[in-house]
């Protein structure tokens, strides 16, 4: 299996604090990736400096073989690499299909091209029963609970078809239900082909779900390995339990 | 289908209306009637060209009256040249050259102003138009200064003055909102949504975001260039920099829109027939300028704060 | 030479008085995310109300700052409350702009309700005189304006760091989440900050009332004189303020004195969009 992504001594300091050191990493293809770590350990920033939210001050970022260190979000995110952010973001004012169709990654001088055309919307609402999101299909994005939204952001970025998919804390403040939902489309997606890394606190659904996890403190990785091992692995009790 | 039928309904509501307002003129209506729906027409047509910039893309621009000016100036300068330069032509054919030479000036200011925040754009365009209306009255071999910059008046009869400008507004309104509707419509709208909504989230799923808002920028200042060309000719003989490069305008057109519902299609017309109503209404009771300021301003500040949607959008939520 | 020496000598004298304006402005800004567009109202109100105590009372500008500043500091937190509180926080930053805009023109269109609109100035005994340094010329007024600009700026700079307001402030302008978590009531602290900048208006406004004739009018050319070093210097910064109402101000001096006078406003903005072009966040604010 091939590394889909490889992060190689990155690093990013924020005024005094050094969020990102030396880090290291890779995702293999077809994984269900997890990140983990205590708070602060610089896995948002991570994902940021992977996904060109933000430029990195050393290092570098090679997906899919390319180089993309530094390169923004629109272009990374036509090349197969996308995220979903910690507080859920949607477009609020927009409706559900209406969050998908523009997060299908269209050629957008098509200018002229009606703004949910006919294939648009099929492909959206075929997204949407998979997601069981269907009656919601016509509802102002703001409308819907945090979790449901949470999911339509993660259904959103599905429309373009990604390679590879970052997931910042996809169960954080969701109820169980939802949690469970999520798990399932995460494992029929991986199915797929999708290859995930996904940022997570709640070990028990990072245990069940992910294979390999890389555990990160202080701003880069001290352990990796299948959920056994890590969990076994003293080092990570420390930055768990450790100052 | 519903969406056809409801595409129908539309087509027929917006013909009727410009067919209704085709007809007005010709019902011998008196003079200060016609001369009031001239200015209706002009402020509809100023604030469905903001709302492009303003309401669908969420940049409220405070300075468009800048570019009012310039095609208020642009044209009256063609006029004031007329044997050299328009030899022959009917003057409102130059309409279309200020419009685009007009957008074509707001593309670099765009993709300067653009690149930052919503509020640092507002500011930028607020200093262009101090900055603009200053040149105006500086540049005095240019445009006269205080002095103002005369040019021939406009040859149409006195009984039916108004008629010319009325239509030439009406086109453009039709224009304006034409633009408007297309928009909306397409794909450039849902772009334009996604910048108003969440920028950074916009740009980082691959919408040409600096695109889209430029884009809307340039036809915005287009548009509202070539009705300050209109309004230019309609002043009888002479333009002065205070009026052509006025700050109320601006905010004039900014409340319309607000007042009507910003980013929809009917909203800044609504705004702008009634403020401009209440506007000439107030200016015919109260007249002495300083308390016409106040009252402006307190209408301003309850309509903010108690319509912070407008009023298009708060009876549509109120409907659903 | 000359001339290009005398402009900077006037560019710098007066880019204290702007800094000190400039300052009230981008402090909302840092606390509120506001702009406030009804700051060269508020100046030039206080310009008035200097020249009122000074034609009624005799009362010289400098020495009835202590009444003005605190009158206006109340009337900040009075606008403050009335206007921008009510309105809701994802409306905020948009309508901010309009809101302060049109209690712009409510102080313009009582200021010409109570004292008309002819052109006012405030004529001290002392306001043609002037000292010649070197060969350039310094007026007094335009020095003690510089004087106490500076003062007040290092009172200000002083309360931000030393007292507990001051602290406060700091921390909402850094990070709002993290300072309501350690207790720092924000509205409180916008309130006051509102009022703080309505202070640093009336001080401003006792100065320029004896630099320039004013009138209700005149706060159209002053606010997108302040918005321009605003935004160059960086919003919320107030050494950006600082820096940015020096830098447009020597420069606009120094064109007015050696090319003319006509193009000194155009100096401002093309500086404006020279820094925006490079540095989208001005000289000293922070990245978006």
């Amino acid at each position: 299996m091939s590394d889909l992504l490889r992060v190689d001594g990155l690093r990013k300091s924020f005024g005094g604090v050094t969020a990102v050191d030396d880090c290291s990493l890779t995702v293999a293809e077809g994984t269900v990736t997890a990140l983990i770590g205590p708070n602060g350990s610089g896995k948002t920033t991570l994902f940021d400096l992977i996904t060109g939210y933000r430029k990195p001050d050393a290092g570098r970022v090679v997906f899919a073989g390319r180089d993309v260190t530094g390169r923004s979000p629109g272009p990374l995110y036509r090349a197969g690499l996308s995220r979903t952010f910690q507080q859920a973001r949607v477009f609020p004012q927009l409706t559900v299909v209406e969050n998908l169709v523009a997060a299908a990654g269209h050629r957008w001088w098509h200018l002229a091209a009606p703004r949910v055309s006919a294939a648009d919307r099929r492909r959206a609402e075929t997204l949407l029963a998979e997601f069981d999101l269907t009656g919601d299909a016509d509802k102002i994005a703001a409308e819907l609970s945090y979790g449901r939204r949470k999911l339509l952001e993660f259904a959103a970025l599905l429309m373009s078809a990604p390679r590879l998919v970052l997931l910042d804390e996809p169960t954080a403040g969701v109820n169980p239900v939802l949690v469970e939902r999520m798990e399932q489309h995460v494992r029929s997606r991986h199915a797929a082909g999708v290859t995930f890394l996904i940022v997570e606190h709640d070990l028990s659904f990072v245990m069940r779900l992910c294979d390999p996890i890389i555990v990160l403190d202080a701003g880069r990785p001290i352990s990796e390995g299948d959920p056994d091992t890590v969990q076994a692995d003293p080092r990570v009790l420390d930055a768990y339990l450790g100052g | 289908m519903r969406a056809a039928g409801m595409r129908a309904a539309g087509v027929v509501k917006g013909g009727l209306f410009v067919l209704a307002l085709a007809v007005l003129p010709l019902l011998g209506l008196p003079h200060w009637v016609l001369n009031m729906l001239v200015f209706v027409l002009m402020f509809a047509a100023l604030s469905s060209a903001w709302n492009l910039v303003g309401g669908l893309a969420g940049y409220p621009s405070l300075g468009h009256a800048a570019f009012f000016g310039i095609g208020a100036y642009a044209f009256a300068l063609l006029l004031h040249r007329q044997a050299e330069l328009t030899d022959g032509w009917p003057p409102f054919a130059w309409l279309p050259a200020v419009g685009v030479g007009a957008a074509l000036l707001g593309v670099p200011i765009a993709a300067i102003a653009m690149r930052t925040r919503a509020d640092v754009f507002a500011i930028v365009t607020i200093t262009l138009l101090f900055v603009v209306q200053t040149l105006a009255f500086n540049l005095r071999g240019l445009t006269g200064g205080a002095q103002g910059l005369s040019f021939p008046v406009a040859p149409f009869p006195a009984d039916t003055f108004e008629r010319p400008f009325y239509y030439v507004l009406l086109a453009l309104l039709v224009l304006a909102m034409l633009l408007t509707y297309g928009a909306l419509r397409s794909k450039v709208g849902l772009a334009l949504a996604t910048v108003r909504g969440d920028e950074d989230k916009a740009r980082g799923l691959g919408v040409p975001v600096a695109g889209v808002k430029v884009l809307a920028f340039a036809v915005s200042v287009g548009l509202t260039a070539m009705v300050g060309a209109v309004w230019a000719y309609y002043q009888v003989g002479i333009i002065y920099p205070q009026f052509a490069v006025d700050p109320l305008v601006t905010i004039a057109v900014v409340l319309m829109a607000f007042l009507g519902g910003r980013g929809t299609l009917w909203g800044p017309v609504l705004g702008a027939v009634l403020l401009e109503g209440g506007q000439q209404y107030l200016a015919y009771e109260i007249g002495a300028s300083q308390f016409y300021l106040i009252a402006y301003a307190m209408i301003f500040l309850l309509i903010m704060l108690a319509l912070p949607r407008g009023v298009l959008p708060s009876l549509a939520g109120r409907l659903r | 030479m000359h001339a290009l020496v005398q402009g900077l000598i006037l560019g710098v004298l007066t880019g204290g008085v702007y800094a000190l304006m400039a300052s009230g402005q981008t402090l909302v800004f840092g606390i509120m995310k506001v702009v406030n567009l009804a700051q060269g109202a508020l100046v030039i109100l206080g310009a008035y109300l200097s020249y009122q105590l000074f034609v009624s009372y005799g009362i010289d500008p400098f020495l009835a700052i202590p009444v003005t500043t605190a009158v206006m500091f109340a009337l900040g937190v009075g606008v403050h409350l009335a206007f921008l509180r009510p309105l809701r926080r994802e409306d905020r930053a948009e309508l901010s702009l309009l809101v302060t805009f049109a209690v712009a023109l409510l102080i313009e269109g009582v200021i010409g309700v109570v004292w008309s609109t002819t052109r006012r100035s405030i004529n001290t005994s002392y306001a043609n005189d002037s000292w010649t340094v070197a060969g350039y010329q310094i007026t007094v007024v335009r020095f003690a304006a510089f004087a106490l600009s500076a003062g007040a700026l290092g009172l200000l700079i002083l309360v931000l760091h030393r007292t507990r307001f001051g602290r406060a402030v700091r921390a909402t302008v850094q990070n709002p989440e993290s300072a309501r978590l350690l207790g720092v009531r924000a509205e409180r602290v916008a309130a006051l900050g509102f009022g703080l900048g309505a202070a640093t208006a009336a001080a401003a406004g006792a100065v320029y009332g004896l630099l320039y004739p004013f009138n209700a009018g005149s706060h159209y050319d002053l606010i997108s004189l302040l918005l321009s070093i605003v935004v160059l210097g960086g919003l919320g910064s107030i050494g950006g303020a600082i820096a940015g109402a020096m830098i447009i101000s020597v420069s606009s001096a120094v064109v007015a004195s050696t090319i003319s006078p006509s193009w000194a406003p155009m100096t401002f903005f093309v500086l404006l969009l020279a820094v925006l072009l490079v540095r989208p966040q001005g000289l000293f604010g922070r990245p978006a």
